[in-house]
C-alpha cells in the first residue's frame, strides 16, 4: 500500500516539477531555512517566558508570537511536503527522517498541552515547574527536529 | 593560506570530515545556533517596530543575550567546519559574501544590544531610538542574508560536491 503510494508520489506532476528546473530545489531549501529561524525565534520567545528568563506578563507577545511560528510552520510544511516528492527515496525508510516527524507531533502535544493548562500564566508574573517543563521540552524538541531535519542527509538510504 | 592548507590536511580535519560526530553533527548544531541567533534578532526588531507592545526592556535584554549565545555556538561550528576546507571556503564568492552578512548581523545586533541596555527602563523608550530601530531592522535583513547565502553555498560553489 505505502509502495504504491511513494511511487506514485515519486512520479506525480509535482514531483516533476520540483526537480524540473535547477533553482527551484535551492529556492525552496532557503525558504525553509528562512522559516525554520522565524520559526525557532518565536518560539524562542514563548519558550523563554515559560521558563522563567523573564518574567513580565506578556500575553499579546505571546498570542503574536504563537501566530507567526503556525505561519512558519505552514511554510515549513509546505516546502517539506514539496521535497519529500522531488526527492521520495531520500526520505522513505530514513530514520533521521521519522526521528524528526516523531519530535514534530511530540511538540505538537507539547503546545496543546501548554494551550489547554498553561495559557494564561503569560498573562501574569508567574513561572510554575509545570511552564518550565512545557518551555524545556519545547525547546528541546524543535532542536532535535533542527539536528535531525540536518541530519536526513546523512542517513539517506 | 599554507597555514589553513596544514589545518585542512591535519588528522584532525580528515576526522571532523568523516566521523558521524564531525561535519554531519556541526552542521546540525550549526543549524540549531541560526535558528536562535536569526530567529531573536527578528523578534527583537518586531518588538523595537511596535509589533510587541508588552515586551519590556529587560525581556528584549534576555532575548539579545541568548542570540549571543546562538550566534557562540555558530561561531564555535562555523570555525570547526571552516578548519575541514579552509582554502576552499576562502575562494568561494558565496562562503565570502555570507561572512560579510554574518559581520554586518552580529556587528549591529551587538550595538543595538549596547542601546536597548543604555536605555531607560519602561517599554516605551523602546520604541524612541529610532538608531536601534534602524540597525536591528539591517541586522535582520543580514542575518536572513546570511542564512539564504549559507544554504546557497552547496550549490555555487565546488564544495560539498
Amino acid at each position: 500500500m505505502s509502495e504504491t503510494l511513494f511511487q506514485w508520489i515519486a512520479y506525480s506532476p509535482l514531483a516533476d516539477w520540483v526537480v524540473s528546473e535547477s533553482y527551484i530545489w535551492p529556492t525552496l531549501e532557503s525558504i525553509h531555512f528562512v522559516s525554520l529561524c522565524v520559526l525557532m525565534g518565536s518560539l524562542l520567545v514563548v519558550d523563554l517566558r515559560l521558563i522563567g528568563v523573564f518574567r513580565e506578563p506578556c500575553a499579546r507577545t505571546v498570542a503574536f508570537m504563537i501566530r507567526l511560528s503556525l505561519l512558519a510552520f505552514a511554510v515549513n510544511l509546505a516546502t517539506g511536503v514539496l521535497f519529500f516528492f522531488g526527492y521520495t527515496a531520500k526520505y522513505v525508510n530514513n530514520p533521521a527522517f521519522e526521528i524528526k516527524l516523531t519530535l514534530i507531533a511530540l511538540a505538537g502535544l507539547n503546545a496543546l498541552y501548554y494551550r489547554w493548562r498553561l495559557a494564561d500564566l503569560v498573562s501574569t508574573r508567574e513561572v510554575t515547574r509545570s511552564s518550565i517543563a512545557v518551555g524545556c521540552i519545547s525547546l528541546a524538541l524543535w532542536s532535535g527536529v533542527i539536528v535531525c531535519g540536518r541530519m536526513i542527509t546523512f542517513y539517506a538510504p | 593560506m599554507d597555514f589553513l592548507e596544514l589545518l585542512a590536511d591535519s588528522e584532525f580535519s580528515y576526522w571532523l570530515s568523516v566521523s558521524m560526530a564531525g561535519f554531519p553533527t556541526l552542521i546540525a548544531l550549526h543549524s540549531v545556533g541560526m535558528g536562535a541567533a536569526v530567529g531573536l534578532s527578528m523578534a527583537v526588531t518586531l518588538r523595537l517596530h511596535g509589533a510587541l507592545p508588552d515586551l519590556g526592556r529587560f525581556p528584549v535584554q534576555r532575548l539579545l543575550d541568548v542570540a549571543m549565545w546562538g550566534f557562540t555556538l555558530n561561531l564555535v561550528t562555523g570555525l570547526l567546519l571552516f578548519i575541514t576546507r579552509g582554502p576552499e571556503y576562502l575562494a568561494s564568492g558565496i562562503f565570502l559574501l555570507k561572512m560579510l552578512l554574518v559581520f554586518i548581523g552580529t556587528a549591529l545586533l551587538l550595538v543595538v544590544r549596547q542601546r536597548v541596555r543604555a536605555l531607560a527602563s519602561g517599554s516605551g523608550a523602546l520604541l524612541d531610538d529610532g538608531m536601534a530601530r534602524a540597525l536591528s531592522l539591517v541586522a535582520t535583513v543580514a542575518w536572513f542574508g546570511a542564512v539564504v547565502t549559507g544554504r546557497l553555498i552547496a550549490y555555487l560553489s565546488d564544495l560539498y560536491r
